[in-house]
């Protein structure tokens, strides 16, 4: 047999044999993804009527006019927005020094920035709030210089802003590193040459050229905490919430799935466009790998 | 790139002082060093500690006393026995069903492949926990709620990033021409596949298997949410020993008894992948 004639064999063989192996993982992503998600947007736009199913938006109106609801929502947005401009600044930062530095410090900035990948979040929690909780080690060092004890930020808004921060940074400093890398040094070197600054060489040369780059940061730091649960559970206040534990709230203590499936598709829909960006580059970094 | 080539690459583009580049480095490794370390490091001194009464800034009494405690806790037992089960049957199961099929992203031919292969982004595209919710409301129904197989299922879609997406790179990077090679003095296909494919793809399956076992075991949300209260897994503990638990030790002691074998495995994985790759692994 030829290699051309072997090759031709397998590929036939490979049509349904190929359909087959995929089957398994294919229908786990049907049935508990993409069915779920369909399955939830179907029931909160409908309801039941004797003459059948007829559209109605009450679930939303009622998500929209219900001030708990509203004041959740307005924590989330607000959380994230803090935290994505805090990560995006401090990783800039830090990619920028990782990138123009010679220093011998980069190695140990760098293995300190990505040390929160391997700290799970549970664990981190429980860090946190012995560190900024009552007569945590602040409290414990404000008073040993004599200072007067700091509010904690344990149990308000501040406390998961901290946590989500500490949690987010390695992933979010990894996308501006590689961002940052496509940056040619060849035109720093230019602007440089005719004079400019390092503050106008960042906002005329770098951040054009890494502007989809933070997209891309800033879209994966919003999906994400959106979807936080266990850092705002722990650390944050009880009133308002944010979204994560308030939709656990409402499904599990409250008993009203679709209230709950009404809050979880409110906040795909407010995640859908930075989900559009993160997919993309998803996607368009695997062809690349690929190709 | 890695950071060593970024730096050479930078070596061109630096034409300021060197010592204020080096301040800027000192103040930004301080800074991170109190933000990263301190947590950590009062966790790790709290393990250790007997007695510490405020304001004393170092503990009045060092000991291994509350280790003793832990390490014979009932809870402490079932948990960890739950939580490695979950992790080795989520682990197993989603190389069973995962791995296959990696290999038929990578080298078969068959319609729909792109479409299929793509479909797996939408892993990517929902916030996690309202995902999670629709699943809960479908598994309320079929009561699901509070039992193991119902978590195992949920936490298989979340394996599937790296079960998937690693191996896949993986097998599209085998040198091919070794595998033909092979093939034309006569090897079969299955030798092919067992002394060629696999020794190149194994350091890539072992750190999808790893990353797989060790995101399981530490899981919050899902055993949370589906599991909860029936299934107790040591996060779900560690959740507890947050809420009522008066002894701070018992926390202390069990997040630092679950840290050391999370780091090792996790340094492993990134000895096998690299930081950049491992970052795109997690969603970077």
């Amino acid at each position: 047999m030829s290699r051309a004639e072997a090759t031709r064999q397998d590929a036939k063989g490979g049509r349904l044999f190929g359909l087959l192996l995929i089957a398994a993982p294919v229908s786990l992503v049907l049935l508990l993804i993409i069915w779920p998600v369909a399955l939830s947007v179907f029931d909160t736009l409908t309801v039941e009527t004797p003459s059948g199913v007829a559209l109605s938006l009450d679930a939303y109106r009622f998500f929209f006019s219900d001030g708990f609801s509203l004041r959740n929502l307005w924590m989330t947005i607000q959380v994230a927005a803090i935290c994505t401009v805090l990560l995006l600044i401090i990783s800039l930062t830090i990619a920028l020094y990782l990138r123009f530095s010679t220093s011998r410090l980069t190695g140990y900035i760098q293995a300190l920035a990505l040390f929160p990948l391997f700290v799970p979040s549970i664990l981190l929690a429980y860090a946190l709030i012995r560190t900024l909780g009552p007569n945590g080690t602040v409290d414990i060092l404000l008073n040993a210089v004599g200072l007067p004890k700091l509010a904690s930020p344990y149990l308000t808004i501040w406390g998961p802003i901290i946590g989500l921060v500490w949690d987010n940074l390695p992933l979010t400093l990894l996308i501006v590193l590689a961002g940052l890398g496509n940056v040619s040094s060849a035109s720093i070197d230019a602007a440089r040459d005719v004079g400019a600054n390092r503050a106008q060489v960042l906002r005329y040369i770098i951040l054009p050229r890494i502007r989809s780059t933070l997209l891309v940061a800033a879209s994966f730091v919003v999906l994400g905490l959106f979807s936080a649960f266990t850092l705002p559970y722990l650390l944050g206040p009880a009133v308002p919430e944010m979204m994560g534990p308030f939709m656990r709230r409402t499904i599990i203590d409250v008993d009203d799935p679709l209230q709950a499936r009404t809050q979880a598709v409110v906040s795909f829909m407010i995640c859908a466009a930075f989900a559009y960006f993160y997919v993309r580059s998803i996607a368009r970094t695997r062809r690349e790998q690929s190709s | 790139m890695s950071v060593r080539e970024l730096r050479q690459a930078g070596l061109a583009g630096i034409g300021s002082s060197r010592i204020r580049a080096n301040w800027a480095g000192i103040a930004i490794a301080a800074l991170l060093s109190l933000f990263i370390l301190t947590p950590l490091v009062n966790v790790a001194i709290w393990a250790f500690t007997e007695v510490w009464r405020y304001p004393a800034v170092i503990p009045q009494k060092f000991g291994f006393r509350f280790w003793a405690d832990v390490l014979s806790r009932g809870d402490v037992h079932l948990a960890m026995t739950t939580s490695l089960s979950l992790a080795a049957i989520v682990t197993a199961l989603s190389a069973l069903i995962c791995l296959p099929a990696s290999y038929a992203f990578a080298r078969l031919n068959f319609p729909g492949r792109n479409l299929f292969f793509m479909s797996f982004l939408t892993v990517y595209a929902f916030p996690k926990f309202g995902l999670y919710i629709t699943i809960a409301t479908i598994f309320l129904g079929l009561g699901l709620i509070g039992n193991f197989w119902g978590v195992v299922l949920i936490q298989l879609v979340s394996t599937l990033m790296f079960m998937v997406w690693i191996p896949v790179s993986a097998f599209q990077n085998v040198d091919r021409r070794q595998e033909e090679a092979a093939r034309d003095v006569g090897a079969s296909q299955l030798r092919v596949f067992w002394s060629i494919t696999l020794p190149q793809v194994l350091p890539a399956i072992s750190a999808a298997v790893l990353l797989t076992f060790v995101n399981t075991f530490y899981e919050t949300e899902v055993a949370w949410l589906i599991g909860a209260p029936e299934v107790r897994t040591v996060p779900l503990l560690m959740v507890r020993f947050i809420n009522s638990e008066l002894v701070v030790q018992y926390g202390a002691v069990l997040s630092l008894l679950l840290w050391v074998p999370s780091f090792i495995l996790l340094m492993l994985v990134r000895r096998f992948l690299g930081a950049q790759a491992l970052g795109r692994a997690l969603g970077a």
